[in-house]
């Protein structure tokens, strides 16, 4: 049984687990050294590659491990933050049930085993988490924790600084990588983030592009010291050319992804030879043949071959006497990533085709051999036909292991400048929020109702309907507590709202109209928005949003002494925005706590408080982590300073350079409370012998 | 059905470093090593107790291929030195003892592994900052217009390999051969692309070393009854025989007919088919007047009696290994057709003569522009002819090394406590500003800084295996060694009689103390007084690049290995 509150398992294994990983959290974490079967050896700091390291056998914690695997490759970051967040909120909500007295969880049944009934509690908790994930979550990060955020862009066009990008990555590697290499690699990524992506109106595209062909777009050098790593024009493919004829110029490059010289027979065919002379004929005319194609290849002043097979030597001799360079046994993902960045597509070789002109080639500058250590690889510099300007990453290293951390921190680090780009739409949560949350926990009773007590006594039935007609009250209360306390930093305006509920909605349903458009319209969206309140409450409204667009005059997000009056994105259809930024340092996971805790001390539903207060305490965990060392800063420190800033409307005190997006932050939570439902609502672990099986439709075959 | 094992659960060490495990594997890894290390270093015999086979060896690159190393740390350790070696072929030794030291020197201060870490950046910054200034006086350029620099190069390498068993004139003839060889394969002309040609090395294990011998172009092994039988061979002129080098099969056998069906009728071979091309082929050679095919595979036997008939020599099964240095010395191209030859990819030989060797006999290709030569290799035993193969290898690619980066560094431990001594006074004089950028204090700067000097020193002191007494002076930092079986009131500037690299001899105004004794840091000079620098004798000398990147191997694998915080294991 898998139930949280018969053997603890669950807490202790999200523990054991957490355990694992806490030493390398946080900026000054230290590396671990994991071993394959195969005997070699890898450092890493990523959190998913050493919880799948540990291979463990109880299934739940394979699970807890998958989960984790799952958002890091969505993610690329935050797979240590993932898992001690989910152990202390095993271990929160474990102590919420142990108590029982009192715990909303555990009042409305009184009777049945013990297993069934920490079951239906667990379900409920459950819900209760899956409610405030979509509903709360959303509506707290929009009302409270916006106002901090900062946004990673210069000015409105969505332009990034390089400061700025740099800040996000150090901050990214501070975490991913040893001390020594941090700066290096932090360098070396905003580098490239520039030198492949000149322009950001493809910005998207061109990550998404990194990412995809992040394997081609690097190779490791080991037995070389890590300052030499380098970032390098154009494209390397990890083999030497078959055959290497230099040639200056403008180089024309033709994919070939067959073998150009052909058989005697075709699969399919049949071949008759009737006498030697006929055989021998027929050898000469394939001969005769590849050496036409290949004068052909000569003639439309083609250079280079880049093939996906293996070519026949005949071939290569006759290239060599062409003056064409062959390079063989291409991986179909090189040859896909080339036909992207050229948009071209293979040169078949058939008999019509062989006088024909050839048009799909590419340009390149130059290719050439190139040694790295000892070995020669193909250096290809294609000129320029796309928005995405091809450069490769050459990482260096003592060993191995080190090569490949690095490589893959690089590739996790784009992918969370990915997220960085991403936004969060004011999802149903908070605009429709009232109606939905009334349906939503409606729903959710009738749900516990259903599943509770079917096969019980019908006679307990009476009870519990009554208690859930009670429980109207506390849903009307919830609702309108929802609403308000939205508004409750808004100092003055706050009683009026209070008054026109119903004037209030306007604006929102405004917004709603307006979520389709595209962000570079905010501008425009927050125009429309803010004439839309001046004219249903207040005029404090319109001030704040001359201040947000002050901010985006300024600039840099460092500069908030003058520009940066918090209320950046509060006007906007968007929980967070493209590039919003927190400083680093557990800023996000304080903050939250926060105003997790102030939701919970007003929200009169009391397990939605429980949650809360549950998710609230957890978060502090990372931060308490991240200054578990530090002489000048320890954790106490820190927190007062930040809630004392919090309690009188000012800035949190900033203490680190680094920046970190929030929309990965925001993922994280929602993935920790999405794994934690699906733990919760597991009841029973059934072993079996053989591997689930896979449903497959053979059946029918057998019938037949 | 398969068999479904379940993976057992992985094996976790936290703080790996502060087990005894660790500390002591470690110490006994870095005793091998240090006791290798030098010219005077102690051998190791490696051989798996079950009767293999034995070899004796000081290398590192043998050494640490042989040993099998299970603990996760020094396999990270030895990882480094290998991949460093499988780059540089020399300073393996360097690299891992240092690497070693500084592991246990550092665990010794016991600082946050960050502090650690960011300090011994910024010193090794300091020291690769020195060594590639024009500032530094522990290197020297190579002046390529005289060979005494190289051959001192060679002579290093070669004296530091104990288990070659040479002695000092066989060490000389071997320099002298290796610096030879090297220069036959630098092409004459020089274009924006320099291609060096090959050395092939040719084992002959029963003369003796002073038999050792280069040839200028490529010998390959024939079968003493095939060289009896040689007759005049054909030729163009009295200096150009005409070759065809062919990289297909010749044998006869029927080619890739593709993944369809051939069908062949009764009576009809194919067999013939494809000989009577390969006759013809032959009759094509003959006609175009070539008087030597060589084939990488096999050529049939028909055809090897047809061309012997016309008088053609013929060789095959070279293997694909010789092709490179054959085509690049004969300017042949490898042919990969039997249809259809172009008279221009023949290649041209100036001679071809048979030479033999003790028991072996070889055709000696003589090519009429010399980019590949052999170099005949003799040594007494098997196991001594290993050992000096890898060493002229390793002395072949430092003199590539040096050719990209005309410098060498003094060796004999003179570097190392020059570079000591200079990085404790950089430390010294360190500015705060310096300081407040690596965020540390200054007396964790200054203990940390000591224990770098005091890692570099040990590699030096690791140089003397033998009873003896290590100093270093107070003006060039440089090492000199003395017996340690010296009455008390003598003067050490009695015993010493030149430094570890030879480059300067006992002077009066030299102070020595012991090496690693306390002393008040100075700034290491050169000298100024040209009398007392050693210009005739070898010096000792080290590969700049090799070092150079063996010094920032050490220092961050190091950091990596105390940057460790947890370890886990796999066990399946």
């Amino acid at each position: 049984p898998a139930a949280l509150s018969d053997d603890k398992p669950l807490a202790q294994e999200a523990e054991a687990l957490a355990s694992a990983v806490r030493g390398a959290l946080g900026p000054r974490g230290g590396q671990v050294l994991l071993t394959r079967p195969t005997g070699e050896t890898l450092f890493t700091r990523d959190g998913r590659r050493v919880l799948e390291a540990l291979s463990l056998a109880p299934p739940t914690a394979r699970m807890m491990v998958a989960c984790v695997s799952m958002h890091h490759s969505m993610t690329g970051d935050g797979a240590k933050t993932f898992i001690i967040l989910l152990a202390k909120l095993l271990r929160g909500l474990q102590a919420v049930l142990d108590k029982r007295e009192g715990s909303p969880f555990c009042e409305d049944i009184q009777r049945g085993e013990r297993h069934q009934r920490s079951c239906h509690s667990l379900k409920q908790i459950s819900q209760s988490i899956m409610t405030f994930q979509t509903l709360l979550l959303d509506h707290v990060m929009a009302q409270d924790l916006r106002k901090h955020f900062l946004s990673a862009f210069s000015n409105w066009e969505g332009e990034i600084s390089r400061d700025t990008i740099e800040s996000i990555l150090e901050a990214y590697f501070c975490g991913r990588i040893g001390y020594s290499d941090q700066k290096l690699l932090s360098q070396l990524s905003s580098d490239f983030y520039y030198k492949c992506i000149p322009f950001k109106n493809d910005r998207n595209e061109m990550l998404n592009l990194v990412n995809e062909y992040f394997v081609e777009l690097h190779f490791a050098v080991t037995g070389l010291p890590v300052s030499n790593s380098r970032i390098l024009e154009g494209l390397i493919l990890p083999r030497d050319f078959a055959v290497y004829c230099p040639a200056g110029g403008d180089i024309r490059i033709l994919i070939v992804t067959e073998s150009i010289h052909s058989a005697l027979s075709a699969p399919g065919l049949e071949f008759v030879i009737n006498a030697e002379a006929q055989y021998q004929a027929s050898q000469i005319w394939i001969t005769k043949r590849t050496e036409a194609i290949m004068k052909h290849l000569q003639n439309s002043n083609i250079k280079v071959l880049l093939s996906s097979v293996k070519q026949q030597e005949i071939v290569i001799y006759y290239a060599k006497i062409n003056g064409i360079s062959i390079v063989e046994c291409l991986s179909s993902e090189e040859i896909s990533l080339l036909c992207k960045i050229t948009g071209i597509s293979p040169f078949i070789p058939t008999w019509d085709n062989i006088h024909s002109e050839i048009s799909e080639t590419m340009i390149a500058k130059f290719c050439q051999p190139l040694v790295v250590g000892s070995k020669r690889f193909v250096h290809l510099g294609l000129t320029r036909t796309c928005t995405f300007q091809p450069h490769c990453v050459i990482f260096c290293g003592p060993v191995h292991g080190v090569t490949e951390q690095h490589a893959s921190a690089f590739h996790g680090a784009f992918k969370m400048l990915q997220q960085l780009f991403k936004a969060v739409d004011l999802s149903d949560g908070c605009e429709v929020s009232d109606q939905q949350l009334k349906t939503c926990m409606a729903e959710t009773e009738k749900q516990f109702i259903d599943s509770s007590w079917v096969g019980e006594n019908p006679s307990c039935t009476q009870t519990v309907v009554q208690k859930s007609s009670n429980l109207a009250m506390p849903i009307e209360n919830f609702e309108r507590d929802f609403m308000f306390s939205a508004l409750i930093h808004r100092g003055s305006s706050l009683r009026r709202v209070q008054k026109l509920p119903l004037k209030c909605k306007h604006p929102s349903e405004m917004w709603v109209k307006n979520t389709s458009e595209t962000i570079v319209n905010n501008h425009g969206i927050c125009n429309e928005a803010m004439t839309a309140k001046e004219n249903t409450t207040t005029s404090v409204v319109s001030k704040e949003i001359t201040a947000a667009k002050d901010f985006w005059k300024a600039g840099n997000p460092f500069n908030y002494e003058k520009s940066y009056k918090y209320t950046v994105q509060s006007y906007t259809n968007l929980v967070i925005q493209q590039g919003s930024v927190l400083p680093v340092g557990g800023n996000f996971e304080i903050l939250l706590h926060y105003y997790l805790h102030s939701y919970a001390k007003q929200c009169q539903e009391p397990k939605i408080t429980v949650v809360s207060t549950v998710i609230a305490e957890a978060l502090l965990s990372i931060p308490k982590i991240l200054y578990r060392t530090t002489n000048k800063n320890s954790f106490p420190q820190v927190y007062f300073k930040a809630t004392s800033a919090l309690r009188t409307n000012q800035q949190l005190p900033m203490s680190q350079q680094g920046l970190e997006s929030v929309y990965c932050k925001y993922q994280l939570v929602v993935s920790v409370l999405h794994c934690l439902t699906k733990l919760l609502t597991i009841d029973l672990i059934i072993g079996i012998r053989r591997l689930p099986q896979k449903t497959e439709d053979n059946d029918s075959e057998d019938d037949l | 059905m398969s068999r479904i094992e379940a993976k057992k659960p992985s094996l976790c060490t936290s703080e790996p470093l502060t087990k005894e495990v660790v500390s002591y594997s470690l110490s006994v890894l870095s005793g091998i090593l240090k006791s290798c290390y030098g010219p005077t270093g102690r051998l190791k015999q490696l051989h798996n107790g079950m009767g293999g086979y034995v070899r004796t060896t000081s290398q590192s690159s043998v050494l640490l291929g042989g040993l099998s190393i299970t603990h996760p740390v020094l396999k990270v350790l030895t990882a480094s030195v290998q991949n460093h070696i499988s780059r540089f072929s020399d300073c393996g030794l360097f690299t891992a003892i240092l690497c070693c030291s500084l592991v246990e020197n550092f665990q010794k201060i016991n600082f946050a592994a960050c502090t650690v870490t960011k300090i011994s950046r910024h010193l090794l910054s300091l020291c690769i900052d020195y060594l590639k200034s024009e500032a530094c006086v522990c290197r020297i350029a190579v002046d390529f217009d005289s060979i005494k620099t190289l051959l001192s190069l060679v002579h290093s390498v070669l004296a530091s390999k104990p288990a070659c068993m040479l002695n000092k004139t066989e060490t000389n003839h071997i320099s002298t051969l290796v610096l030879k060889a090297f220069l036959l394969t630098i092409p004459h002309t020089v274009e924006t692309n320099v291609v060096l040609g090959r050395c092939v090395i040719v084992p002959v294990k029963d003369k003796r070393v002073m038999d050792s011998t280069v040839f200028p172009g490529l010998l390959i092994e024939v079968p003493a009854f095939q060289l009896a039988r040689t007759f005049p061979i054909k030729r163009i002129s009295s200096s150009t025989i005409k070759m065809a080098l062919f990289c297909i099969s010749m044998s006869g056998d029927i080619s890739n007919t593709g993944e369809g069906t051939v069908i062949v009728h009764h009576g009809i071979s194919l067999e013939v088919a494809v000989l009577d091309q390969l006759l013809s082929l032959g009759k094509q050679l003959v006609n175009d007047q070539v008087g030597l095919v060589v084939c990488q595979k096999v050529i049939h036997p028909s055809l090897k009696v047809y061309l012997k008939e016309h008088h053609v020599i013929t060789i095959d099964r070279i293997g694909v290994s010789m092709m490179e240095p054959l085509s690049q010395m004969t300017g042949s191209q490898p042919i990969a057709s039997l249809h259809s030859l172009s008279p221009t990819y023949y290649g041209s030989l100036k001679d071809l003569r048979t030479e033999s060797f003790g028991s072996k006999h070889f055709l000696h290709l003589i090519p009429s522009d010399t980019l590949v030569c052999s170099l005949i290799l003799c040594n007494r035993n098997e196991m001594a002819w290993d050992e000096l193969k890898v060493a002229c290898q390793t002395a072949e690619h430092v003199l590539q090394l040096t050719i990209k980066q005309p410098l060498a560094l003094l060796g004999g431990g003179c570097t190392e406590t020059h570079l000591a001594s200079y990085i404790r006074h950089k430390s010294f004089t360190l500015p705060t500003s310096a300081l407040k950028a690596i965020d540390c204090s200054w007396t964790q700067y200054q203990l940390v800084a000591d224990a770098f000097c005091h890692s570099l020193e040990c590699v030096a002191r690791c140089l003397e295996h033998d009873d003896c007494e290590i100093l270093t002076d107070t003006v060039y930092g440089h090492f000199w060694s003395v017996q340690s079986e010296f009455p008390s009131d003598c003067n050490w500037s009695d015993l010493v009689l030149k430094c570890g690299c030879g480059i300067y001899s006992k002077q009066q105004n030299l102070n020595w103390r012991v090496l690693q004794s306390q002393c008040t840091p100075f700034t290491p000079q050169s000298c100024s007084n040209e009398s007392f620098v050693n210009s005739t004798d070898h010096l000792v000398l080290d590969c700049f690049t090799a070092k150079c990147s063996g010094l920032q191997v050490a220092v961050e694998t190091a950091n990596l290995i105390l940057d460790l915080s947890y370890i886990v294991e796999d066990q399946n």
